[in-house]
């Protein structure tokens, strides 16, 4: 994607689809199944206070935490192109989150059958405090769908127009074709009764 | 022109940052949330600002609501003991009234107002990492994000936090329809104690949909007023706000026949420990960054007085700024700076944290005193404004004696 | 492909219904470029900024931008925002940014557009 720096470059409209879930539900392994560079992640850091510390101590001891943000760039056509951004796995940190967010298409929360509770901050986030459209896709980590979709749903609460489908998040295909479930979903819900209240809803 | 960066869209950040547009720094600031999210999202606080507080905002041309927003003109305190049943009632009239303005119009408003009058607008969440490259490429940088996790960059300060809890669970209301005090027609504030339980506040402002009140709790831990661990829905939230009121100040219940909720937005739950934290943070490439307002003085809003210090912040360091000059911003300036702001936030913090406690015998002398010497209330009214006064008679078993002595009282 | 592009560039500044003038947000996925790249301006600008506009010269996203300089997401918003302050460099639309509100955290988006990337990702299934 380089583009000679004179006189003027095409224009290029970019699209955006956070990738969302727990930690090792598979987020970078789709977002590289898809990309056409190699996954790139950008870094922010946050000092905090050590929960550890003992309190009675003089001075309180700081902590590091580093937050990384996969993406991912896949090339629509000459003039668009669609971003993935995965979600950092720090749940703490929403206003990152709320930063991926703003101004997406939808976004794709993943789920592992095996250990469910570790993407329902990001249902809570998508169901609760923010207007986005989304998709929940079980990633069929050895290819098997574990148990029924009616039991997941009903295992993440789930509101009945949330779509939950499978997939393969090793698989290009497969992968590819959740998204456009996500795409379609956000088309619906334009259609219908436009856009939900302006959704950065306090916590 | 000596550029100068702001973490933070609130009270203190953006009266700071329009201030000093106006004095013609470079003045750019890092909100999280854009003018519409603003807006359009969830109340924030109940902000009522007192007299001293407007009027340096009127000092900066920055009080757009001034018109619009009821005029406060005294505060109502009424004490609940038994539980329900109204012990004591005194009403004190302020000088000159106060005003609490929604801060999602506020902010918002301001917020572009800040970028039509020529500063610069990041819309980020700032990161420590962030902050460590800002500090290399302005002359100043400033945290005003109290409520956000930059906070804890900053230590906290042992000696000056004598709490590590939140010592009261807040849930806050705005609404429509209620009823004036039949007694006192025109706004004022209704301080509603309930001795051992915790406190209601209600409180005339103005929203995005017009004049309102806000209903606002205060319940001590463990207490039957500590019951919005749940976060109920927004009807639900009025609801039991309502039920509440009916139990424990039927009198403010009588009121609240007709009321209804501003919007969906408009419920907030929260708790928090007081906290005075060191205001100098240190970064890992050697800047430094100020903090202030709640990111430095956090406390429980018990006396009303957080968007007041917020705002008396902002005067403060807009004048150690400018006095500054052409001399670097290094951490010394910084700690002179606040300690300044300390001058003014030591006694704020001293009255609210005693608040927050069972009151001293001659506290409650004053006001029994009150609710049958108008002088006596007037005076506690008016500290509300002038918070400094207290130290002369309210807080201290001698003084408050000699007072009360004085007055015949 | 010949798609319409009624607006070309995309001004920093945009009505906010009908109020006031209010910048746009600069997305993660904000493409940028440098129109007419200037060496000698290049040389004027602090090492943060020179790598940004460097970088800028290839059309690249403000994540993009953010993870090659090694600069956090914020300097980045803070210097790109200079640079497009300056008319140095420009910033391509956003989906969110063709249909509708500008600021709103759940922005519009242009039903046309969406149509594109679902048959766009339908060649990839």
């Amino acid at each position: 994607m380089a583009w000679p720096s004179s006189p003027e470059p095409p224009v290029i409209t970019s699209a955006k689809i956070v990738i969302a879930g727990g930690f090792g539900v598979g987020k970078t392994t789709f977002v590289s199944s898809l990309s056409e560079i190699p996954p790139v992640n950008t870094e922010a850091w946050m000092t905090e206070v050590s929960e550890a510390v003992d309190p009675i101590e003089e001075g309180s001891s700081k902590t590091k935490t580093t937050v990384a943000m996969d993406f991912g760039r896949i090339t629509i056509d000459d003039s668009l192109i669609l971003y993935l951004f995965g979600t950092p796995g720090q749940p703490r940190f929403w206003f990152l989150w709320d930063d991926l967010c703003r101004g997406a298409i939808g976004a794709l929360v993943l789920v592992d059958t095996r250990r469910l509770d570790v993407s329902f901050p990001a249902v809570n986030y998508f169901e609760n405090d923010t207007g986005l459209p989304f998709v929940v896709a079980v990633n069929l980590f050895d290819g098997r769908l574990w148990h029924e979709l009616s039991e997941v749903r009903d295992a993440l609460a789930l509101s009945p127009e949330v779509p939950l489908i499978c997939c393969d998040a090793r698989d290009r295909a497969s992968s590819a074709r959740a998204l456009q479930t996500v795409v379609t979903h956000a088309m619906q819900q334009m259609g219908s009764s436009g856009p939900p209240p302006g959704a950065l809803i306090g916590r | 022109m000596r550029k100068i960066l702001i973490v933070g869209a609130g009270q203190s950040g953006l009266q700071l940052g329009l201030s000093l547009l106006r004095h013609g720094y470079d003045v750019t600031i890092v909100s999280a949330r854009t003018p519409e999210e603003i807006r359009s999202g969830r109340v924030m606080s109940t902000q009522a600002m007192f007299n001293s507080s407007l009027q340096l905002e009127r000092d900066q041309k920055i009080n757009f609501w001034e018109e619009e927003a009821p005029k406060i003109q005294g505060i109502h305190v009424s004490l609940s003991a038994p539980p329900g049943q109204r012990a004591l009632e005194f009403y004190g009239p302020l000088e000159s009234y106060a005003q609490s303005v929604d801060q999602r119009l506020k902010m918002a408003g301001w917020l572009e107002t800040f970028e039509e009058q020529g500063g610069n607008v990041v819309i980020h969440g700032a990161t420590t990492a962030d902050l460590d490259g800002f500090t290399r490429l302005y002359d100043l940088v400033i945290v005003a994000a109290g409520k956000g996790e930059l906070v804890q960059l900053f230590d906290r300060d042992d000696a000056r936090s004598p709490y590590s809890t939140p010592q009261r669970k807040l849930s806050v209301v705005y609404v429509h329809g209620l009823e004036r005090e039949p007694h006192h027609p025109e706004p004022e504030v209704g301080i509603n104690i309930v001795p051992g339980l915790g406190e209601l506040f209600v409180i005339p402002g103005l929203t995005l949909s017009g004049p309102c009140d806000i209903l606002f709790w205060e319940g001590i831990p463990g207490g039957p007023l500590d019951c919005w661990d749940d976060r109920p829905d927004p009807q639900e939230h009025l609801q039991r706000t309502l039920d509440l009121a009916r139990q424990y100040t039927p009198w403010v219940y009588e009121r609240c026949r007709n009321v209804e909720l501003t919007d969906p937005l408009a419920t907030l739950v929260g708790a928090y420990p007081p906290v005075v934290r060191r205001p100098v943070a240190k970064l890992p490439s050697g800047g430094a960054v100020l903090g202030m307002a709640d990111v430095v003085v956090a406390n429980d809003p018990i006396t009303g007085q957080g968007s007041n210090n917020a705002a008396h912040c902002a005067a403060i360091y807009l004048q150690a700024i400018v006095e500054r000059g052409d001399q670097p911003f290094d951490p010394a300036w910084m700690q002179a700076t606040f300690d300044r702001y300390w001058e003014y936030a030591s006694l704020v913090t001293a009255w609210t944290n005693a608040m927050l406690q069972p009151l001293p015998e001659h506290a409650q002398a004053i006001l029994a005193a009150a609710a049958t010497n108008p002088t006596v209330a007037a005076r506690f009214a008016n500290g509300f404004a002038n918070p400094t006064d207290f130290q002369h008679w309210f807080m201290d078993p001698a003084k408050a004696r000699a007072y009360l002595a004085s007055l015949g009282a | 492909m010949a798609t319409q592009q009624p607006n070309r560039w995309v001004r920093p500044y945009v009505l906010t219904a009908g109020r006031t003038r209010t910048k746009r947000p600069l997305l993660m996925e904000t493409l940028v470029s440098v129109t007419n790249y200037d060496p000698g301006f290049a040389t004027t600008l602090l090492p943060e900024s020179r790598a940004l506009y460097e970088y800028a010269r290839r059309t690249l996203s403000v994540a993009e931008l953010s993870a090659h300089t090694g600069l956090s997401l914020g300097v980045t918003r803070v210097l790109l925002g200079d640079l497009v302050a300056q008319g140095r460099v420009m910033l391509h639309p956003t989906s969110a940014l063709t249909g509708g509100g500008p600021s709103d955290f759940h922005m519009h988006h242009n039903v046309q557009l969406l149509e594109r990337l679902r048959d766009g990702l339908a060649k990839l299934a």
